[in-house]
């Protein structure tokens, strides 16, 4: 498996250098910044989305479910990283590897990215199924990104988008613990009219 | 000049407040013109705040990749070099303008804590941004029917529903006295309606029933 996982990477990212307009772009997806923050507007422009108040007080506790599972799904990557703390592929494969992207110091699985995208993904697909699936195509092509950059394995990747829509559902669960509270906190912003 | 982490982190974290701020607004300008929450457009047209919205976004993320091309930072060689601790500071060529952003938040990119933090305050100011222009296009952009009706008749609902008609500050009056008077009341129908594990209900179901 873990031979499969490296003869993958290491075929992807062995593409790399050929042309540089589509190596450019997996930098530019790859980025810290670009699709981490069109996860944040999308769940942010989820909130305002609502067309009639039924509608937005589900987008909006959907919403701070998401934010949650977010939240959450770091905490998992970070428990599970520290029982498990597997090399970056181009700390075990160097010589094989073009790297695209900065060598990043925490370990490899599960993606911690690519977790938070599928949580927000999962988020908006409960929402808005034609929405969540161009939700799940970014968290994916932001996944494809980091892998082809050469700073994942496949099995990070897949090991993340499960950690965040597992995460997801288990938070959408927990919310009927935390009730009257969720719904509490969304009138609490209603009054700064802002929900 | 200093690749010190903090300094490289002064530099992102102001133009990663642009870029989120700029990217909200327009998000926020798309949502609230497909919801009719006129009260937080920037322009008097449905229309025009859309494409408003979308060169928002398209420009937050334009200046935020093509700033080190004329703002000096750790991104010189960007592409050539994948370790961001032995970058040059300096501006950005055409070709290495992809990677430039790409450093590591040990050497001063930001982490993803620091845009939990950074990207909410960029929202909450592009909502502010929005709500006074908003009030000040209600109140002397749009003179039609619009205004004349929030001139004849106060708000009567609170929230987002209420900035469909009525400017922010009309509004949050309202908004306030309705959670003021709700809240007890949504706090104990909930606790009704609660599923029996709920926390709140073990905790309080008893006395609120």
């Amino acid at each position: 498996m873990s031979s499969i996982d490296a003869d993958i990477v290491i075929w992807l990212n062995g593409l790399s250098g050929n042309v540089k307009i589509f190596d450019d772009l997996m930098r530019l997806m790859a980025s810290d910044y670009l699709m981490p923050l069109t996860f944040s507007l999308a769940m942010f422009g989820l909130w305002f989305s609502g067309k009639n108040p039924a509608e937005r007080v589900r987008y909006q506790i959907t919403m701070l479910i998401g934010i949650s599972a977010l939240s959450l799904s770091n905490a998992v990557v970070w428990l599970i990283n520290i029982s498990w703390d597997r090399p970056r592929p181009f700390v075990e494969h160097g010589d094989e590897l073009n790297l695209l992207f900065y060598p990043p110091t925490d370990p490899s699985f599960p993606a911690n990215p690519v977790a938070v995208g599928f949580a927000a993904a999962a988020a908006a697909w409960s929402i808005n199924r034609k929405f969540g699936l161009w939700m799940f195509a970014a968290a994916t092509l932001f996944g494809f990104s980091r892998l082809y950059a050469g700073v994942f394995y496949p099995t990070d990747i897949i090991g993340g988008a499960v950690v965040g829509v597992v995460v997801y559902i288990l938070t959408s669960y927990l919310r009927r613990f935390l009730e009257p509270l969720v719904t509490s906190i969304v009138r609490l912003i209603r009054g700064l009219s802002a929900a | 000049m200093s690749t010190d982490p903090e300094t490289v982190r002064d530099v992102f974290a102001s133009h990663y407040f642009l870029f989120a701020f700029l990217a909200s607004l327009g998000t926020l300008q798309i949502a609230v013109a497909n919801s009719g929450t006129r009260g937080l457009w920037l322009t008097p047209r449905r229309l025009v705040n859309r494409w408003l919205g979308v060169a928002l976004i398209l420009s937050g993320i334009a200046l935020f990749f093509l700033m080190p091309l004329w703002i000096e930072g750790p991104w010189a060689d960007g592409s050539l070099q994948a370790d961001s601790i032995i970058r040059e500071w300096g501006q950005a060529r055409w070709g290495e303008l992809a990677g430039a952003r790409n450093v590591n938040d040990i050497h001063g990119g930001l982490d993803g804590t620091k845009q939990a933090i950074w990207f909410p305050l960029a929202a909450i100011l592009a909502f502010a941004v929005s709500a006074v222009i908003g009030a000040l296009n209600i109140r002397n952009l749009n003179r039609g029917d619009l205004a004349a009706s929030e001139a004849k008749s106060p708000p009567t609902e609170g929230g987002l529903a209420g900035l469909e008609n009525h400017s922010y500050f009309a509004t949050l009056p309202v908004s306030i006295r309705e959670f003021w008077t709700g809240i007890g009341g949504v706090w104990r129908t909930g606790l009704l309606a609660a599923d029996r594990w709920s926390l709140f209900k073990m905790f309080f179901g008893r006395s609120s029933n």
